[in-house]
């Protein structure tokens, strides 16, 4: 999803953040960027992702030797 | 026997360990030359922001004394080590290479210091990094790291001042903390060894470590037994590390010798020749492979088609991750006190919806999941650590002024490490070769989950085939003009 500059505005605002002007643009492309990455992730991929939980790979348990 | 100061800070820490264990190397001499060597080059370089002459000089004196008095602690015990400034130092200045921490001093060492003091380490600086641990700080507060191996280059990060100290001989080795790559782009860059170990293998208690689910804290040496024993030290279950694994810890140094025969190696092909990667990397992989064979290994090629989701994927976890705590602390309020790229970045973590991030997380496991299929299949992968030699300063810099730029200076470019990350597996960048303008080529090797020891042995193999490791920067006659900080 591509965000203009004054939806990043508001989901900044929900986050208690005011990003001052100069910064918006960067911000804006940072973060539409890494939603339409997700987008492509979901289209190749969401139905995978839905079969398995969003555990944190922190923690191995597998037998890995 | 080495004959001037700088063979002495170039010998591996190992070798040095090995000549004060037999007396022909005073702890004091070799901290000595370390300190003179950054008295002179850090102006320049910009690998310290803080240095602990006095008390590393003390402690040297110490060392000396309990060795001549038969209280030798093992190969690390007299040697000097340096860390990043991420992790927190016990009464000295710990910033985090920022402006908002400048006054911060701790009042307790991070668990792996604590274990290096034990091993009779000592601890000589606090070294340079970006921004709070974050790639892509635009403008340094405590100067502007730079390559020994030119000037205007870069030295890669986060972990910058961890990768050039040991490659200077500042110092014997260094701790870095790698999230996606910063351990490991460091030591590519700068011609050294640098190891992301397996999450759960190295406490992380003590380290500034809000990426909870990826941080890791890894050592940098100028060669791979070097790691392997500051891996040995500094490993092992801590209770409050609430991620740390109680797994035993193996003997690594004596798993380094057993060769290559018999042992089955996959190169990614998605990570080793994707389109774009420099002619040079690739002449210098496609050589790397070639040793591996004549050393008796079976070279294979695999595929992780999955990979290239893994920088967007750690990007929208992890970077909200950290950017949540630094949310609540600084960067309502403290704003222009961040660089410009620290806090764009931060601020692009902080609007992440929640249901995305749960998405992504799930992304996360499937990613993961297919390393750990395809490494069930090898002893080790093997690709280049960076797809491109070390760029130039001012052509690195992560301005993101276009979505272009977004793609280009901070997707694809860290796409050779953050798969490693993503699956938590260890991994590891030795040296592979120069390119045309003598800047550093780095092979990386990644292993299953707590087979740092296989690792090891796969990059000890290929470094005692190959010269590499044995170069080491000239830093006579460096000078910036202007330098700042």
């Amino acid at each position: 999803m591509k965000l203009t500059r004054d939806q990043t505005r508001v989901l900044a605002a929900a986050a208690g953040l005011e990003i001052p002007d100069e910064d918006l643009e960067s911000v804006t492309l940072r973060v539409s960027a890494l939603l339409e990455s997700m987008e492509q992730i979901e289209a190749e991929l969401g139905a995978e992702m839905d079969g398995v939980e969003p555990v944190p790979p922190v923690f191995p348990r597998e037998d890995f030797d | 026997m080495p004959t001037s100061s700088t063979d002495i800070v170039f010998l591996s820490a190992a070798e040095q360990g090995r000549l004060i264990r037999d007396g022909k190397l005073s702890p004091v001499e070799l901290m000595q030359a370390c300190l003179a060597r950054i008295e002179r080059w850090n102006p320049v370089l910009r690998a310290y922001i803080t240095v602990c002459a006095e008390s590393a000089m003390a402690e040297a004196r110490t060392a000396e004394r309990e060795i001549v008095a038969g209280h030798w602690r093992g190969l690390l015990h007299g040697l000097p080590f340096g860390v990043k400034d991420q992790l927190n130092t016990k009464g000295i200045k710990t910033t985090l290479g920022s402006r908002i921490l400048a006054d911060n001093v701790p009042d307790h060492d991070a668990a792996v210091i604590e274990k290096l003091k034990a091993a009779g380490a000592i601890l000589i600086g606090k070294e340079n990094l970006h921004e709070f641990g974050k790639g892509g700080t635009i403008d340094f507060p405590y100067g502007q790291p730079r390559n020994p191996w030119h000037l205007d280059y870069n030295p890669a990060g986060s972990s910058s001042g961890s990768g050039i100290a040991p490659a200077c001989g500042f110092t014997s080795g260094s701790l870095g903390e790698d999230t996606g790559g910063s351990v490991r782009s460091p030591a590519a860059a700068n011609g050294i060894v640098g190891l992301r170990p397996t999450f759960g293998r190295v406490s992380r208690w003590g380290g500034v470590m809000y990426g909870w689910t990826a941080d890791t804290i890894g050592p940098l040496t100028r060669t791979v037994e070097d790691n392997a024993l500051f891996l040995q030290a500094i490993a092992g279950h801590d209770a409050r590390d609430p991620l740390s694994s109680t797994r035993p810890v193996p003997d690594y140094v004596s798993a380094l010798t057993p060769g290559l025969k018999g042992l089955t190696l996959g190169v990614v092909k998605e990570m080793a020749w994707p389109e774009g990667v420099h002619p040079e990397v690739a002449a210098a992989m496609k050589e790397a492979i070639r040793v591996m064979e004549s050393l008796g290994a079976t070279v294979t090629e695999v595929s992780l088609p999955r990979a290239k989701y893994a920088v967007p994927l750690q990007l929208l976890t992890s970077d909200s991750d950290i950017a949540a705590m630094m949310l609540k602390k600084w960067l309502r309020t403290r704003w222009h006190d961040f660089d410009v790229g620290t806090r764009t970045r931060l601020a692009a973590g902080c609007l992440i919806p929640a249901a995305v991030y749960h998405r992504a997380m799930r992304g996360r496991a499937l990613v993961r999941r297919e390393v750990l299929q395809v490494l069930a299949g090898v002893d080790a992968l093997l690709c280049p650590t960076n797809l491109n030699p070390p760029g130039r300063i001012d052509a690195t810099k992560e301005t993101v002024d276009s979505a272009e730029a977004m793609q280009r200076k901070v997707i694809l470019r860290r796409i050779s490490t953050y798969p490693f990350s993503m699956a938590n597996v260890p991994s590891l960048a030795v040296p592979m070769g120069y390119s045309g303008k003598g800047l550093p080529l780095s092979l990386q090797i990644a292993g299953k989950p707590f087979a740092e020891d296989m690792v090891f042995r796969v990059a000890h193999a290929f470094e005692q085939a190959s010269p590499w490791h044995d170069r080491h920067p000239v830093l006579d006659n460096l000078t910036v003009p202007g330098d700042k900080a």
